[in-house]
């Protein structure tokens, strides 16, 4: 559904996005991780032709994202990050302008989800609503649209708990319909509760990219402490990747089958063993945390 | 409604109150005019007929060129080249051309309309139609006033509606020419000051240009008369002869039109930054 091939955005001297090779899949959600800076505002302006590409290219359901992107923006709604409206119309009076940009479409279940489900007074001026409010009437509208794309940058940033729930709920319920959906964001949580798969920004670049059923159904972490020395190698056919070393204990990270791994254990001297899972926040962190070092010359 | 239309209604509700009040302005300028006219009337033709040229009269002939006679409509236009006339027509032209693009990439509220549907050309072409739109009420907001003056005071020989229409309409022309330069400036910038900043300097520039070499100290320097927007705006001449009117319409819109083309070019492969 969106394709984007060695897209890079630079600005002189600064590498906004550098190379950017991936595909989101038709009906997925597809989560963009990654701190202020890291190339996720860039990459959603490129894919709404807001931005040039100064290499590489985008589409979306096979237009160009530059050079097409009147038709792009036709199947696409999108939800800026930094929200501005237009203070001095009414929240109905906003909607009924967006859905006019729009040919009039979705006005009606905008103000449906804008009354019933976020529980907004449209009559009221749109510079007398909170910074949640304006996010949750934008939001309506965004949900409204019927488009085949969402593209939603930071879409809780300013709502209550209860409010977060809600938008995690149309999430879901776009994706239900068909939608495919873009949900750029800082709360990790949120992103692992409605992302299939998950892009990791750093810098500009695509760091990490993890399928998050496959994270769920396979991934799990061992904290194994060794009698004696731990095996410097481990055999292929246990797909164990060794994360961390301290003395004899070492962090395992094991996407294979229980059982050979459990065969395996039973030869060793092992003196402990603890299985958990992983969270999103500690692949997070992989990139991200504050061991990491912040070498930019070698990202950029 | 149509995404135009949509954006048209847009502007006008965000300018309602700059452009309600401007016209009220001028419509009571003109109205002003009427009987500040009425008033020194019979005191300027005395003076006329006398063969006398006051320092006033001195005054009024450089201010109206040298095309001024002492018509009704010739005085009445004479003030329409006062400052106090131009100022609301020039601040709405650099007002509406540097918000057209950079204040909207300023304050973040293109995004919401260029992330649907819309193209840059329609969104710029509906900023361009409401711009000369409020233009022309502007022009009209002064007949208007002169009209309605005429219905309180006493003239000598008063101007039908379709006469000062002809001034307003080479007043307005001059608006768009100054809105035209301003557009330019702000379809490739990202904050509204500069274009604002650039617009008003060219503006003052060229007004100053156009006063000193009309001084009689400076006769020498008239043909820098011609690097001045204001030298096709001449209400007076207009409205004695008439001879120059399309001339000084097709000059400005000339000098309008150019700018505005090259905005829609460079609007159209601009990058659009988030306003953060």
């Amino acid at each position: 559904m969106i394709v984007t091939d060695g897209l890079t955005k630079r600005y002189g001297e600064t590498t906004a996005l550098n190379n950017l090779s991936v595909e989101i899949r038709k009906g997925e959600v597809f989560g963009l991780l990654g701190p202020n800076g890291s190339g996720k505002t860039t990459t959603i302006r490129l894919l709404l032709g807001l931005l040039r590409p100064t290499a590489g290219s985008a589409s979306v359901a096979g237009f160009d994202c530059w050079r097409q992107s009147l038709e792009v923006r036709t199947l696409v709604s999108y939800l800026p990050g930094e929200l501005r409206m237009f203070g001095w119309m009414t929240g109905v009076g906003m909607l009924r302008f967006l859905a006019s940009l729009r040919g009039g479409v979705g006005l009606d279940r905008a103000v449906a989800i804008a009354e019933s489900v976020m529980r907004l007074d449209l009559r009221r001026k749109v510079r007398t609503y909170s910074t949640g409010m304006k996010q949750k009437l934008a939001l309506a509208m965004a949900f409204a649209d019927p488009v085949d794309i969402l593209i939603l940058d930071e879409p809780t940033s300013a709502l209550d708990p209860s409010a977060r729930a809600l938008v995690l709920d149309l999430v879901r319920e776009a994706r239900r319909l068909g939608q495919t959906v873009v949900f750029s964001g800082h709360v990790l949580s949120e992103v692992e509760q409605v992302a299939d798969r998950v892009a990791i920004m750093r810098l500009g670049h695509l760091v990490h990219l993890e399928d998050m059923h496959e994270r769920r159904l396979n991934l799990r972490l061992l904290l194994i402490r060794f009698e004696d020395e731990p095996p410097l190698v481990y055999p292929d056919e246990l797909e164990l990747k060794e994360r961390e070393r301290n003395g004899h204990t070492v962090l395992l990270e094991h996407r294979g089958l229980p059982g050979p791994l459990l065969r395996w254990l039973g030869e060793r001297n092992v003196a402990d063993l603890a299985i958990g899972t992983d969270d999103l926040h500690s692949l997070y962190d992989r990139y991200h945390g504050p061991n990491v070092d912040g070498d930019e010359d070698k990202t950029r | 409604m149509s995404a135009f239309w949509a954006m048209l209604r847009k502007q006008s509700g965000e300018t309602r109150w700059s452009l309600g009040i401007s016209a009220v302005a001028l419509f009571f300028l003109s109205w002003l005019g009427v009987y500040a006219t009425s008033s020194i009337e019979s005191r300027i033709r005395k003076a006329a007929t006398d063969g006398e040229e006051p320092p006033r009269m001195r005054v009024l002939r450089g201010m109206g060129g040298p095309s001024m006679d002492f018509s009704t409509v010739a005085i009445e236009c004479t003030m329409w080249n006062h400052p106090f006339i131009l100022l609301p027509i020039i601040v709405w032209a650099i007002g509406r051309g540097s918000s057209a693009v950079a204040r909207e990439v300023e304050r973040g509220t293109l995004d919401p309309i260029l992330s649907r549907p819309v193209s840059r050309s329609s969104y710029l072409g509906s900023q361009i139609l409401h711009a000369s739109v409020g233009l022309l009420v502007l022009g009209a907001a002064l007949v208007a006033g002169n009209q309605a003056g005429r219905l309180y005071y006493t003239l000598e020989s008063p101007p039908s509606a379709w006469l000062v229409a002809k001034p307003a309409l080479n007043l307005a022309a001059l608006g768009f020419a100054i809105y035209g330069g301003t557009t330019l400036f702000s379809a490739v910038d990202i904050v509204s000051w500069r274009p604002m900043l650039i617009g008003s300097a060219l503006t003052l520039v060229e007004f100053v240009i156009h006063v000193l070499v009309n001084l009689p100290a400076f006769e020498d320097w008239q043909k820098y008369d011609h690097l001045s927007i204001f030298r096709a705006y001449d209400p007076v001449e207009i409205v004695t002869t008439g001879e120059t009117l399309n001339y000084n319409v097709a000059a400005l819109l000339a000098v309008a039109i150019t700018p505005i083309v090259i905005a829609f070019a460079a609007f159209s492969r601009r990058d659009l930054p988030a306003n953060s």
